[in-house]
């Protein structure tokens, strides 16, 4: 897709968005939606280091609930205003991404895997005692100012606005994204990804890449933490366990992670299984379980795979090229 | 004294007490061909491998236009004029045959890389696919598409881990005489690590021939192909 295209169906996406907060009255549902893409921002973030890096993190929860917490704690302690607290919470989780990443990106498979699970659960279980900073266990409330950006909080706060908020979000982070994977950058990424032995004998430095793109994932993260933050108010330790960064990882095998929509078509699905199944079961992961289990034998592709060969009739590919 | 554009001096490579190049000495002039044959585990693409920097040496030098580049990565010495193709092929499955060659280009720091890319991709006949995805393409367009991203930039020394693997006769007859016309045109220096006797002997300026690890004949293709100990060790009495 080129870029006019992309950027078309952005606005179209944006349009959508709007149209969607006229139809939908009931706040319960815009609620519910409004939740829905806070994590399919956070299942972008870890989609994207699927997708360009191939590297499949346990402990993005960290990026997730870090930024709600950076945000949390600048505000408590009055450092700066709540926009710069915004900024500076994405820039430190992104920088901290990008150093973090220098290190464990060299490991391959599982064990880079395993080595996210035990950064993340370091740092849940440092919120869940430093209970001067962080509340502890029962989390912090966060103290928004009565006005952000210049508008006022409480018509931000509701569900029509916060709905648009994320929506616009979403879209912009994926616009965004996808015209970042279409510059050089998004090439050299792809081509460490496809075959690391070969970038480096075409010139390219295979670590650099790896940890910006680790970065990156980690900023898309960050600002669905940003987003959870302004929407509840709060962030507890459960915001950084590594159950919720499985989530996150359910929703993108879910949706696919070869296409960008992938995740958020995957996080969509995850709180309609949610929503719909929880009013019959209590143990309605049970069934998301068994859901996700015929989606990963029947299409590895998840829900983007299946619209591109139902829809688009595109063939699946097969994987040739590497050492 | 002749000026080599690579030169390959006392290169081991040992994997503790397993010597699987020991003492192997290679040189290579501008434009010319030289073939490296010798059974399997003689040690011919762990050579390739030492030379590249994919392999760290254990002894030895390898010296590229007069520079040591011994202790230099594969990074440096790709961008330094050594390029290479792998033995099996080794491409970047997901991206299309335009975008991965042009980024080679680019990183390559060729000025022009989208000009670079077409002529590399016009040369090896892939111009046409240039917006198939690499791993929609038949095996021999890949092979080839292996060899443009080693052309890219051009390197000074390109050193081949049998090229013809797996190739039809027609095709490896094709890619014979694209490499024979890239060393005039483009003045590019080969080493051809090739099973493909047919081949090796006639395109090869001169030809190197391995066994357990070192050098045991090296001189014009007649030379070692009437070689007694070459044909005791692996061509056999039919050759």
């Amino acid at each position: 897709m080129n870029f006019q295209k992309s950027l078309l169906s952005a606005v179209l996406a944006l349009v959508l968005g709007g149209v969607l907060t006229m139809v939908v009255s009931s706040g319960t549902v815009l609620s519910l939606l409004t939740q829905a893409i806070i994590y399919a921002v956070f299942a972008l973030g870890v989609g994207v280091l699927l997708k360009q890096n191939g590297m499949v993190s346990f402990g993005h929860a960290l990026f997730f609930g870090g930024a709600s917490y950076l945000v949390g704690i600048v505000l408590q302690l009055q450092l700066m205003s709540a926009e710069l607290a915004i900024l500076a919470a994405l820039a430190v989780v992104t920088l901290a991404a990008f150093l973090i990443g220098l290190v464990i990106v060299r490991v391959p498979g599982v064990a880079f895997g395993m080595l996210t699970l035990a950064i993340g659960q370091m740092f849940f279980l440092t919120a869940s005692r430093a209970r001067g900073l962080t509340g502890g266990a029962d989390g912090m409330n966060i103290d928004w100012p009565s006005r952000l950006f210049g508008f006022p909080l409480s018509q931000m706060l509701k569900p029509a606005s916060m709905f648009l908020i994320c929506w616009s979000t979403l879209v912009v982070v994926m616009f965004l994204l996808a015209w970042l994977m279409r510059t050089r950058f998004g090439g050299i990424t792809e081509a460490v990804r496809d075959n690391e032995e070969r970038a480096r004998f075409i010139g390219i430095t295979t670590l650099w890449p790896r940890a910006a793109v680790y970065a990156l994932s980690a900023l898309v993260t960050s600002v669905a933490g940003v987003l959870s933050a302004l929407n509840t108010g709060f962030v507890s330790p459960e915001s950084l366990h590594w159950s919720l960064s499985g989530v996150a990882l359910m929703m993108v095998v879910v949706g696919g992670f070869k296409a960008l929509w992938g995740p958020a078509a995957g996080a969509v699905v995850y709180f309609l299984f949610k929503d719909i199944l929880g009013e019959h079961a209590t143990h309605w992961m049970t069934i998301f379980g068994v859901a996700l289990i015929t989606v990963i034998v029947f299409s590895p592709t998840g829900v983007a795979g299946l619209f591109d060969r139902w829809v688009l009739g595109k063939k699946p590919s097969v994987k040739v090229g590497g050492h | 004294m002749t000026n080599y554009v690579l030169q390959a001096e006392d290169v081991a490579i040992h994997y503790g007490g397993v010597k699987a190049v020991d003492g192997v000495a290679l040189t290579l002039e501008k434009g010319q061909i030289r073939g490296l044959i010798g059974p399997n585990g003689a040690g011919k693409s762990t050579v390739i491998d030492a030379i590249t920097g994919r392999r760290r040496l254990t002894r030895g030098k390898v010296t590229l236009l007069g520079e040591d580049v011994s202790a230099l990565g594969v990074v440096e010495r790709r961008m330094r004029g050594l390029s290479r193709s792998f033995q099996r092929t080794s491409i970047f499955g997901e991206m299309t045959v335009y975008r991965q060659v042009e980024l080679a280009s680019h990183k390559m720091g060729v000025a022009d890389s989208a000009a670079d890319a077409q002529a590399v991709l016009t040369e090896l006949d892939l111009w046409q696919l240039k917006d198939s995805t690499a791993q929609d393409l038949g095996y021999g367009e890949q092979r080839r598409l292996d060899l443009a991203l080693a052309l890219v930039g051009r390197p000074t020394v390109l050193l081949l881990d049998e090229p013809m693997a797996g190739l039809s006769v027609k095709e490896s007859l094709d890619l014979a005489q694209h490499l024979k016309k890239l060393t005039s045109t483009w003045d590019v220096s080969v080493l051809l690590v090739e099973h493909d006797m047919d081949v090796v002997f006639g395109i090869s300026d001169v030809v190197t021939v391995f066994e357990l690890g070192r050098v045991i004949a090296s001189g014009v293709p007649a030379d070692v192909r009437a070689n007694p100990r070459v044909r005791e060790a692996y061509l056999g009495s039919a050759a």
